[in-house]
Order: C-alpha cells, then structure tokens, then sequence
C-alpha cells in the first residue's frame, strides 16, 4: 500500500538518535562511606546514610546537589524514609541508636537506643503497621519501634549477625538476615513472635521483598549469589549468579527487575525477576553499598561506600558497556609500592618481596 | 590494606577478629588500590614469583582455592 501526502523526511542526524543503553548521567561526591540510600520521587529528593561521616546526605534529584547534611549517630548503614510521616531512620552501628531524622528540614526528632554493643546495622520498614525494624549485629536480636511514638514496643531474639529485614507487608511476616549464622529469622510483624528460621549458606547480607512475584531474595556476599525464595512459603527456590560481594539489592517499582550492588566488583547487576537470570552489569563507582530506584524517572541510584559517591543510571534496564572478562592488571608486573605495616609501622616494599609467590587481599569496610 | 578514617586502627581489630595473620599494609588513602585497578572490597590480587599479576578477583573460597593452586601449580 502507497500512502500519499506530505511526510518529513526521515531523519538522519543525531537529534533522531536513541540510545538502546544504560547510561551514568550524574556521580556527585557526597561524603565518606554512603553505604545506602532512601528516594522520595515526588519530593525529589533522595537520602544517603555516610557510614563515616556519621551524616545523612539530601540530594536534589534534578540538580544532583547535596540541599543539607546532619549529623547522626555513630557510623549510619542503613536509611528508611516513612513516607507518612516525611521521616528518616538510620541505624547507627557503633552508638546503638535509631536516629530519627525530619526529612523536609534535617531537624532531629528522636535519637532511639537499642541495647548496648549491639552494632545495629539494619533497618525494615512496615508503613501500613507503623513500624520499624532494627537488626542487632552483635546482639542477634531484632528491636521494634513505633514509628509513630518511636519507642520500642519489643525485641525479638534473632541470630549472630542480625542485620538487613525484608518486609512481606501482605502476609504480615518479617525477614532478617543473620550474616554469621547463615541464617534468616522470620517473624510476625504483627504479634513480634519468632516464627522459624531459615538456613541460607554462608554471609547473607541483605535481604529484600517482591510482591509482585512473591519472592524474597538474599545475597549471599560470600558465595557471589542471590538465594531466591517463596514468599508464601518460604522454602528455598534457587540460585542466581552475580558478580563479587553482593551487599545491596532493590527491585524496580513493576517487580520486573532485581538490581544487586556487587561490592567486591565496582558493579551492580541487573536481573530479570522472573527468570533469574543476569541480563547485564552496570559499572558503577567503588564498593557500591545499596541502591534504589526514583520510581518517576526510572532511574538507578547506587551508593557507593567506596568512593564516597552516588552514581545515577538512567535506564538501568538496558545493556550497556560491557566490561572486559580478564581484569587488566592480569598478564603485568605489579605496581610498585611502599606501605607501612599495620602492626610495625616499618615500610615494606615490592623489592622486598621479590621472588616469593603472595596473594595480596584488599579488605577495608568501604 | 586499608581505607578509613582510622586505618590502623581498624585494620588491626579488622585482623584480630578474622584472624588474619601475615604483614598487613596500610593503603589509607586508596592510591595503591586504584593503580591497580580495584573498585570493591574484598579482592585478591595474585602475584607470582616474577612479579606478575595471575589473577584479579577470586573471593569465593572456590575460586580462591583454584587461582592459589594454579599459582602453586606452575
């Protein structure tokens, strides 16, 4: 069929180009150590906990500036925004508090103690309950509050290493990940009762809810996998592949895609939520911490603990660069260095250990 | 290797409560880690007796055991 009448001519410049990729359109500097970060799209704004500044960041969402700093407790993890109330928890690990913040005007409203040398360094969140729950590291124990009163109205025993909880608001049912046991503790949101444990593997370090697919997911940090599990029954369903140290996890507002920040790797991968499978990786700044999506414009934050930044991706559900298998370093002579030791202070030197065949381990908490 | 506002500090609680033996640098600033290329934590750089990078990565205690014995190997 001809159609007649008067058209444009097709276009051919760059004004008619689409890009069929993820891109970074913005990395500020923020401060030391953002370890997570909270959104609110419709007030433009987005939150990043600085573990090492002990602050909590504001971020324009248009202009990619920082609109205010406070100060917190004690190295801040992780950050919650209760929508209803337009406020900010973190859980500061090394003062064992919940600071509760004004997330309009940075103005503190309540610093919250949760034991003593109970390193808290997870929060979950039950809006619709009105609750807040705080995963203790040291104490294995889980602290409810109220996120309106902001008391504590319990504590539930958990396991060593209790930290990040994932929220099945539907069912009612809490998840937390115990990082040394291996484990999570699940338990009523509603009553606070433990209900049962569930064996993981080695090192889950966050977990997260999707209630558009049913399944909860747990990273394995230790193995470079995410344990998918049923929601309704909790039973262990498989495996999924990532890259080194998955720490962080958010799912996209449809529950279509599951986004993994992979620390040891400087990436975070993207995978599709249904098959789970890894469609593609994201090379974001270093030690990326968590992430979160800005449910207006679709795009990625990640926090990346160590270089100090947020990184935001605009169409993060697209492919783009990919990175090559071999890192390059591999196949030449290691830089030199002169760096003091930790327990002598005397320096050593590449020189010094020529001949020998080492593994050098970069470990830190960023 | 370290990176934090107190390094030495926290390296060496870092090691006394994973049990880490062996010389332990201080890389406060990061310099050493970006001239080689490292953007997360943890990473095991393999290094042979030539000086030569063999492997980048291996963090999983499989992955770590292959790349040691492949080292060790040659």
């Amino acid at each position: 069929m001809t159609v007649a009448g008067k058209f444009p001519p097709p276009h051919s410049g760059p004004a008619c180009r689409v890009e069929w990729a993820h891109r970074v359109v913005a990395e500020p500097w923020l401060g030391a150590g953002p370890e997570a970060v909270a959104v609110d799209s419709a007030a433009r704004r987005a939150y990043v906990a600085c573990s090492r500044d002990n602050a909590v960041v504001a971020v324009d969402l248009d202009r990619w500036v920082p609109v205010w700093r406070a100060g917190v407790g004690r190295e801040p993890i992780p950050v919650v925004l209760d929508l209803p109330r337009r406020r900010l928890f973190t859980a500061d690990a090394r003062s064992d508090t919940v600071t509760v913040l004004d997330a309009d005007n940075a103005d503190r409203v309540a610093q919250i103690t949760v034991g003593q040398d109970a390193y808290p360094a997870g929060l979950g969140h039950d809006p619709a309950r009105r609750r807040v729950f705080c995963g203790n590291t040291a104490a294995g124990t889980i602290t409810a509050i109220d996120a309106d009163r902001l008391e504590v109205i319990g504590v539930i025993p958990a396991e060593i290493g209790a930290g990040s909880i994932a929220v099945d608001e539907e069912r009612g049912r809490g998840y937390c990940a115990n990082f040394m046991a291996g484990s999570l503790t699940v338990f009523d949101t509603e009553t606070l009762r433990p209900l049962r444990r569930i064996a993981v593997g080695e090192g889950p370090c966050k977990t997260v809810a999707n209630p558009t697919t049913g399944h909860l997911y747990v990273a394995g940090s230790l193995h470079s996998t995410v344990l998918r599990l049923s929601l309704a029954t909790g039973r262990p369903l498989d495996d999924m592949r990532v890259e080194r140290a998955p720490v962080g996890m958010c799912v996209s507002p449809d529950g279509g895609r599951l986004y993994v920040c992979n620390r040891g790797a400087g990436t975070v991968s993207a995978l599709d939520a249904s098959s789970g499978a890894e469609t593609h990786r994201i090379t974001v700044g270093h030690g990326p911490g968590d992430c979160h999506i800005d449910a207006a414009t679709g795009r990625l934050l990640v926090s990346n603990a160590g270089s100090g930044t947020l990184t935001v991706v605009d169409r993060p559900w697209l492919p783009g660069p990919v990175r090559p298998q071999t890192h390059p370093a591999v196949g030449r002579r290691i830089p030199h260095f002169a760096l003091p030791d930790a327990r002598t202070g005397q320096e050593r030197t590449t020189r010094e250990w020529a001949e020998k065949k080492y593994v050098i381990n970069f470990f830190a908490s960023w | 290797m370290w990176e934090t506002r107190r390094a030495r500090e926290e390296a060496l609680r870092f090691a006394a409560v994973w049990n880490v033996e062996g010389p332990l640098l201080l890389d406060e600033t990061g310099d050493y880690a970006a001239r080689l290329g490292i953007t997360g934590v943890p990473t095991n750089v393999l290094v042979d007796d030539n000086g030569i990078v063999r492997a980048v990565g291996a963090v999983t205690p499989a992955e770590l055991e292959r790349a040691v014995a492949d080292l060790l190997g040659d």
